[in-house]
């Protein structure tokens, strides 16, 4: 069964939806916050920082997949949705690509012996870097979804593809903002 | 904003697209319903066996007790004690009170209330109740895990919940238990929140919604607002449970890094405070609105009301410090914590003297709805007093973790809600289901709940004003409390009492149920848009959605013609 519904309806929706998230990630934030203000030195002693290049590398990925995310909008817009598949799929291969280093980040910090269990900075980072590769997951899905409804037949495609742009955008600035505490500082 | 589509829905051909996997609110809202219930059942006789314990220790529980615990030969063990006041809490707050009032008069309520055939997304909201359940059936199986479920208190505090403190994988099961009904409860925040802005009928400005729905819908924010905060908790206590991150251990932070204890503290009660409010706000409404129908008059200063509600809903995300006051925070922040706190007496007192405005003077009808109604007044009242020696630092540092702190909480969130719940139950039933509940049943049942429920939650404060802590499997090893054994006594007499005073409800439900007399379409004579519907409602509600042209409390207009005393919310205010 199909339920119509109205810009109105998914805008609004759309972005309660990314308030929440944006609690839960406030909430965690929080917690490094109080983590690292507490702590004498950062990163503890014995800990080492994680090298900055697998996470520049995803940071620049991410951006540019925000990027060609913006265009499957623009390209909506002027009705044209063979280019704005093209940039559709383009984003999707980049969302996929920033998994994949996700993965690549994980191996080398347990081969650089930072562990899950190694204490707190280890914690923030694996656990930080999990639950934001969890709404990735979501956000790849949803933008499968879009691959699958962008045609100009569908209801209120511009609505949905906002919205999932919004969501897109959302676990980038989540990102950014995990990669300068996290790994910069 | 306005706008949303409105259309009817193809109505569902098979048994489980009807009732099972349903997409229509009020099914939705049934299946809440009694799913709510089942849990008030589990959560009650939880209580009892604590009740038993506390009562009369090394005593076996009576009839089902060598059943429960064979291997104590009926008594309550220790460590199953520390289970059920964990369970009861968990249960009643997440399984019983936020199913019954959020769930399922949120579901039944909200579109009908302002005119919609639906919710704004269905899909979503048969979602949410799938989540519920999922949520359940995972927190029962955690009962049958090697070493028994959750046991460290519905607030789950670290180093209780950390594997130092229950090592089984009923913890676990708890935090996922709780994570699944979190995205059930801001499924449903999202879909409530749209509805309301979106789909109220023609005509309904903000301050022509019943207060019913102003309840309901501050509660949805404050849901998908605060919920993902204990949703990041949980996630955090999963991997410190599971994956060995270390958020909440304590140790040698120049070194490791350590976790914090009471990080999980702070982050609990930035949702906990909220989650007060989020339980007790759709019982305001509820009450709020039924006091001016049964007393038949305009509800005194609706609109302060409804603004009253709205500034509670704000300052409770203010005050969260106040139940964290013994945990060594500085006294200017304990202080900044109290007098917020305090600032919350301000809106309540309006809204509570709004209440005492409405059925001053009225043509109070005591039908069963507004007994219960009257009910939640007074208890809550009650409720709210006893909260100020909670919120005051002073008084706070004497009765924190006592039985004084159990007696209010059950006050204003168990004893308000639930009277607030049956007020609504009893109302609503004729247009869920389209019979009228006994109401010599429902009176028997309405006195034998008040009376032993304060025998039960004033005795609470008596015996933690005298000292006596909570969560202690025996506390009568210790000397000084054992004078308290007689008022225990009492409290848990009071619960029997009350617990085989619901069994009347119960009777009283599946009666009517099968064979309660056919209901009218506007029993009750209010004006509120779901009552110019058949009873029950056909399954796209409206055949065409209302214009409404007045507000829902007009009662008693000296210059109306049509020989009622009351206006439909569809009609034209008569003016003189």
């Amino acid at each position: 069964m199909t339920f119509k519904r109205s810009e109105a309806q998914i805008n609004l929706a759309s972005n309660i939806v990314i308030i929440s998230m944006a609690m839960l990630f406030a909430t965690l934030f929080m917690g490094y916050a109080i983590y690292r203000s507490s702590a004498p030195v950062w990163p503890p002693y014995g800990t080492q920082k994680v090298s900055l290049l697998l996470p520049s590398l995803s940071t620049l990925i991410l951006f540019m997949s925000s990027f060609f995310c913006h265009q499957v909008l623009v390209n909506s817009r002027k009705a044209d949705f063979k280019k704005a598949h093209f940039n559709l799929n383009i984003t999707i291969a980049l969302g996929l690509g920033f998994m994949i280093l996700q993965g690549f980040l994980w191996s080398q910090m347990k081969g650089a012996g930072l562990y899950v269990s190694s204490g707190i900075f280890a914690s923030l980072t694996y656990a930080f870097t999990w639950i934001h590769f969890a709404h990735m997951v979501l956000g790849v899905l949803a933008l499968f979804y879009l691959k699958k409804v962008l045609k100009p037949q569908t209801q209120n495609i511009l609505t949905k593809t906002s919205s999932v742009g919004n969501f897109w955008y959302f676990l980038e600035i989540v990102w950014i903002i995990m990669f300068i505490t996290l790994f910069v500082f | 904003m306005s706008g949303g589509y409105n259309e009817i829905h193809p109505e569902p051909t098979t048994f489980w697209s009807k009732y099972i996997f349903s997409f229509d609110h009020k099914v939705i809202a049934k299946q809440f319903l009694w799913y709510g219930i089942f849990f008030l059942g589990v959560g009650g006789l939880m209580a009892l066996l604590i009740r038993w314990t506390l009562a009369y220790p090394g005593v076996p529980f009576p009839v089902i007790g060598n059943l429960l615990f064979p291997g104590s030969n009926g008594i309550v063990p220790p460590d199953t004690y520390a289970m059920l006041f964990t369970l009861h809490g968990t249960i009643m707050i997440f399984y019983a009170i936020t199913p019954i009032l959020i769930g399922a008069f949120g579901n039944y309520c909200i579109p009908l209330m302002i005119g919609a055939r639906d919710m704004a997304f269905p899909l979503l909201n048969m979602l949410s109740f799938w989540f519920a359940f999922l949520s359940g059936l995972v927190l029962l199986i955690s009962f049958i895990t090697p070493l028994g479920a959750a046991a460290g208190g519905w607030t789950s505090y670290p180093t209780l919940s950390t594997l130092i403190g229950s090592p089984g994988a009923g913890q676990t099961l708890w935090c996922v238990a709780i994570f699944l009904f979190g995205i059930s409860s801001t499924m449903g925040a999202v879909n409530y929140v749209t509805t309301v802005i979106t789909l109220r009928a023609p005509g309904m400005g903000y301050f022509d919604m019943p207060l019913t729905i102003w309840g309901l819908w501050l509660t949805a924010i404050l849901n998908a607002i605060f919920v993902p905060v204990l949703g990041a908790g949980v996630i955090l206590l999963i991997l410190d449970r599971i994956m060995g991150t270390t958020f909440f251990l304590a140790g040698a932070s120049a070194t490791s890094g350590s976790g914090d204890p009471v990080l999980f503290q702070h982050v609990f009660w930035i949702f906990g405070h909220p989650e007060v409010y989020i339980l007790i706000l759709p019982a305001w409404g509820i009450v709020s609105d039924l006091l001016s129908f049964f007393s038949r008059k305009p509800a005194f200063g609706a609109k302060a009301t409804a603004l009253s509600m709205t500034s509670i809903s704000i300052l409770s995300t203010l005050v969260y410090g106040h139940h964290m006051f013994t945990t060594q925070m500085s006294p200017l922040l304990t202080q900044s914590f109290m007098t917020l706190t305090m600032t919350i007496s301000i809106p309540s007192a309006i809204f509570f003297a709004n209440w005492l405005g409405t059925i001053w003077k009225g043509s109070i009808r005591f039908d069963s709805p507004m007994l219960f109604s009257l009910g939640v007044v007074f208890v809550f009242g009650l409720g709210g007093l006893t909260g100020l020696h909670l919120g005051t630092t002073t008084t706070d540092l004497y009765l924190h973790d006592t039985y004084f702190v159990v007696g209010h909480f059950h006050y204003t969130m168990a004893a308000s809600v639930l009277l607030g719940g049956f007020a609504g139950t009893y109302f609503w039933f004729p247009k869920m289901f389209g019979r009228m509940m006994n109401e010599t049943l429902a009176k028997i049942h309405f006195w034998g709940t008040m009376i032993p429920l304060n025998g039960i939650f004033f005795g609470m404060l008596l015996v933690g004003y005298g000292g006596m802590h909570r969560r202690i499997y025996n506390p009568f090893i210790y000397e000084s409390l054992q004078r308290l054994i007689p008022v225990n006594n009492i409290i848990t007499m009071s619960a029997i009492l009350m617990g085989a005073f619901q069994l009347v409800f119960v009777y009283n439900f599946i009666l009517s149920l099968r064979k309660g007399p056919k209901a009218e379409q506007n029993p009750w004579n209010v004006g509120t848009l779901e009552w110019t519907i058949p009873s029950p409602p056909p399954h796209h509600n409206y055949d065409e959605i209302p214009v409404v042209k007045c507000g829902p409390h007009e009662f008693g207009n000296p210059n109306l013609k049509t020989g009622r005393d009351f206006q439909y919310q569809t009609e034209e205010l008569v003016q003189a």
